[in-house]
């Protein structure tokens, strides 16, 4: 029994951990940006993979990895304002948002995968860990390059929430999201706050590339597998809750590291999906409300 | 009350009491722009059995029931107002259901049959989850679905798994006046055609009927709708069954085009096509799904022919379209046809 | 035969900690135009939404008709007999005059005509045509309702919920934003309106008000403050200092 925690429970935990640390990442830029923009980003998990590419490439020109870990989200940035303001606010007012923006971003993912497969090839590559080893907590051994996954994204998901609830920027983008006229007409640059928001999510996005690339592979379809749970973990958070995405990520994570041990890792999609059904069914609204109304 | 006519300004054009029915009056020109399609489809038949082509004729065949999966997508998006990311769902279970009902001997009708029966028990079911939500949950959820019976099948050692089903047999189809097998390019790229017109017909008929109108209504103005007397979740579960329904049955041709089934024709790839073929060729006018698809299986052909990247060039010119011309290609021709009918006022 | 064709009885709900709704009673009478005022935030679109099931009251009960119906759901309060109209204008922008009004009167048609053309839908299109006739909208039938002058749509608001052939008609400030010379032939017509069918009323033009109103129902902060004939409502002290005297 104790065996059994040690040497297969535990571990799977652990890297269950891991990855819903960097889901979580994903699953906040998903959030904010429909918190604030009202918009599905159909393309998030392939600037995910961007981000990941991003780390290999420049890993391979000898950059190294700890300066990847604030450059890669930097180079997101003017790609994220630039990909808001020439293609979302061009359909923002389409009568049907949700749907023409789902449509737009969707296609852009489409586009950036092939450009992806264009430039790096269809195969799976890998970068090297940048930390080796391992430590040993109670008989359980824990990868060190985990434990500073999971301590560097808890750090980041503090921040976010420091900057979202404490400081003046984040009031601007609380009050955007919740009444954009509203704030427009107290003098919050609302454009250039949505601009942001979406930056800051690719950037979000990109980093989780960054942490991401060395444990599981990079491959140019890399984003299309993620963004199902992603997008699970918005939905039972409670789409454009932070707190939600933060909770909901490492629930679900643990839900299918945990039942692929049990049951059978073939089902441990259909379990986090099932528990996304079962959560719209009965609290649609997902564990926490909105971003700015809550 | 005095008469207000005088209350607001006129609008453009060809206003008046022959306009009552805008409905009426786009379905008509949609009906225009499918007998020129199918019209267009008869001469390339023509040419292509003078010529002895069978590569184009299949390629065209197959695009002719890739439409039928985005006329499915049409239902919903176009008519309905919900965006379904995973049609590919009930299209590729049509086409293992046939595949299977082929295999074990039996006939071409046996095979359609199973198709309808089992997406109408399974659309049911699914659409007792997804009648519940719409817009954007209505995507994600539908999205969800398909992966997760996507990955049943490829995990399914019964239904081939990854490799899918092969040899699916050449079988005669019997018309009642003539008798055309599957593996006849110009035959089965007529029947398909047929086939084709027959849904199309069927969609276009249910969606003229007060039940097609609600569907609309439901698109246009959701809030009103249980005012009027309708149920709304009730209204999305038909729409969702009939497209359902629509995806196998086009679904079900496949394996007799082509011999074999796999679980890619569940994929979110399959989805996302149908998805584009609809916008492209244009939403909420049945007869886009049609021009989108063999439009853009032309296109396919021809930039595929330079490079094996041409869904950079299809997905840009998806985007270019969301972007620009969001009524789609044949949406533009019809508000054309449209007018042509306002004005000559033949309604 | 005059039974109240509505009864609301300690009708309630709460918003957070707000009660939008509290302890609600009244009886709108058949053949009668009631009318609810108020301030704005009194609970009077909170309080339509109760009745035509919108949402479901925490406590209290709806009668309509002699019909227990607490907490049904829209479609049933409109086959009992209930229409409504909405205080933003709530019409079908894309589609023409006429198709909106048939939508509306499609119900009508009895359930085997449901797969049929909808050209083959004679009492939908008479009744639809008849409405055309009586709200004088003939001349704009084929126009896009999105094309309509604001008066326009907001009588096309009332036709909508009159289509189905209700018993009483729920409109939620019917004459808003319209002209002068608009709203007095829109307070002639729910006068009309009243005799024929029953009228719940909200309304803000207080002149309007007293004109048709056979009962009125004052509500504040979600209560009723009073109740009575116009002209006793008007001389109400607890009316006048809450109601009148902010107006």
């Amino acid at each position: 029994m104790i065996d059994y925690l040690q040497f297969v429970l535990a571990p799977q935990m652990i890297t269950g951990l891991s990855l819903g640390v960097a889901v979580v990442l994903v699953a906040l830029g998903l959030t904010i940006i429909f918190g604030l923009l009202d918009v599905i980003n159909m393309s998030h998990g392939e600037f995910y993979a961007v981000g990941a590419y991003l780390a290999l490439s420049l890993g391979a020109a000898g950059i190294s990895f700890w300066l990847l870990l604030v450059l890669v989200p930097l180079l997101m940035i003017p790609i994220g304002f630039a990909v808001e303001r020439g293609l979302i606010q061009r359909v923002f007012n389409a009568p049907d948002r949700h749907t023409t923006t789902l449509l737009l971003t969707f296609g852009l993912g489409l586009v950036i995968e092939e450009v992806l497969a264009v430039i790096y090839g269809p195969n799976t590559q890998r970068p090297p860990t940048p930390i080796r080893g391992a430590v040993e907590v109670f008989g359980v051994m824990l990868p060190n390059y985990r434990l500073f996954l999971i301590g560097f994204g808890v750090a980041v998901m503090g921040l976010v929430a420091l900057v979202v609830y404490r400081t003046r920027l984040g009031a601007m983008v609380r009050a955007a999201a919740y009444d954009r006229d509203m704030a427009a007409s107290l003098g919050v640059p609302v454009a250039l706050v949505f601009a942001g928001a979406f930056a800051f999510g690719l950037a979000l996005a990109g980093l989780a590339g960054v942490l991401l690339a060395p444990i599981y592979s990079v491959f140019p379809t890399m984003g299309r597998d993620f963004i199902l749970l992603a997008f699970t973990v918005v939905i039972v958070g409670g789409m454009g809750s932070i707190a939600g995405a933060v909770v909901a990520g490492l629930l679900l994570t643990q839900v299918q590291a945990v039942s692929s041990l049990f049951i059978s890792p073939v089902w441990s999609d259909p379990i986090v999906f099932g528990i996304m059904v079962v959560m719209l069914m009965v609290r649609p609204q997902g564990l926490f409300g909105r971003l700015g109304r809550a | 009350m005095h008469s207000h006519v005088d209350a607001g300004p006129a609008p453009a054009g060809a206003a008046g009491p022959r306009r009552l029915d805008r409905l009426g009056l786009a379905m008509r020109a949609s009906h225009l722009l499918f007998g020129f399609l199918a019209l267009t489809c008869l001469i390339f038949a023509a040419l292509a059995w003078r010529t002895g082509d069978v590569f184009y004729l299949r390629l065209a065949t197959e695009a002719l029931i890739f439409a039928g999966l985005a006329l499915s997508v049409d239902i919903l998006l176009g008519y309905t107002g919900l965006l379904s990311l995973g049609q590919a769902l009930y299209f590729g279970l049509g086409a293992y259901a046939s595949a299977v009902t082929l295999k074990a001997g039996y006939p071409v009708s046996g095979a359609l049959g199973a198709a309808f029966g089992l997406s109408l028990a399974a659309s049911l079911v699914g659409g007792l989850i997804v009648s519940r939500v719409r817009g954007v949950y209505f995507a994600l959820i539908t999205f969800g679905l398909a992966q997760v019976a996507a990955k049943a099948v490829y995990n399914t050692r019964e239904l081939g798994a990854s490799d899918g089903l092969i040899g699916v047999p050449v079988m005669p189809i019997h018309l009642g006046v003539a008798t055309v097998s599957s593996d006849s390019p110009v035959g089965f790229f007529l029947f398909t055609l047929a086939f084709m017109a027959v849904l199309y017909g069927a969609v276009a008929y249910l969606l003229d009927t007060p039940f097609g109108r609600v569907l609309i209504a439901l698109k246009a103005n959701e809030r009103r709708v249980p005012y009027l007397g309708y149920r709304p979740e009730r209204a999305r579960l038909a729409a969702y069954v009939l497209a359902a329904i629509v995806a196998a049955l086009s679904g079900a041709l496949y394996p007799m085009l082509r011999g074999f089934v796999s679980p890619e024709l569940l994929s979110f790839t399959t989805s996302g096509n149908a998805v584009i073929t609809v916008v492209t060729g244009g939403a909420g006018t049945l007869v886009g799904a049609f021009y989108g698809s063999l439009i853009l299986t032309a296109l396919r052909s021809v930039v595929g022919s330079w490079t094996s990247h041409h869904l950079i060039v299809i997905g840009l010119l998806f985007m270019a379209v969301v972007v620009l011309f969001p009524k789609g290609l044949a949406g533009f021709a019809r508000s054309w046809v449209e007018d042509r009918f306002a004005r000559t006022g033949s309604l | 035969m005059n039974a109240p064709i509505l009864e609301v009885l300690g009708l309630g709900i709460a918003f957070g900690g707000l009660r939008a709704v509290d302890d609600v009673t009244f009886v709108a009478g058949r053949h009668q135009v009631t009318t609810v005022i108020g301030p704005n935030g009194a609970g009077k679109s909170t309080l339509f939404n109760l009745i035509s099931g919108a949402m479901r009251p925490r406590s209290g009960r709806v009668v309509f008709d002699g019909v227990p119906c607490t907490g049904a759901p829209p479609h049933r309060m409109r086959a009992l007999g209930l229409g409504r109209s909405f205080q933003i204008t709530s019409l079908y922008p894309d589609l023409t005059v006429f198709e909106n009004l048939r939508l509306a009167t499609e119900i009508l048609e009895p359930a085997g005509r449901w797969f049929l053309p909808v050209r083959r839908s004679r009492l939908a299109l008479e009744r639809a045509d008849a409405l055309l006739r009586r709200f004088e909208l003939t001349e704009r039938a084929g126009s896009l309702a999105g094309a309509l002058s604001h008066g326009e749509q907001r009588r096309m608001e009332v036709a909508m919920a009159l289509a189905a052939d209700p018993k009483l008609l729920l409109l939620d400030e019917p004459t808003q934003g319209m002209s002068h010379g608009d709203t007095q032939e829109t307070a002639e017509l729910i006068g009309r309106l009243g005799r024929e069918v029953s009228v719940l009323l909200i309304e803000h033009d207080i002149g309007l008000v007293m004109q048709i109103s056979d009962h009125v129902v004052v509500m504040h902060q979600g209560r009723k403050l009073a109740e009575g004939p116009p002209d006793a409502v008007r001389a109400d002290p607890a009316v006048q200092a809450a109601y009148f005297g902010h107006a």
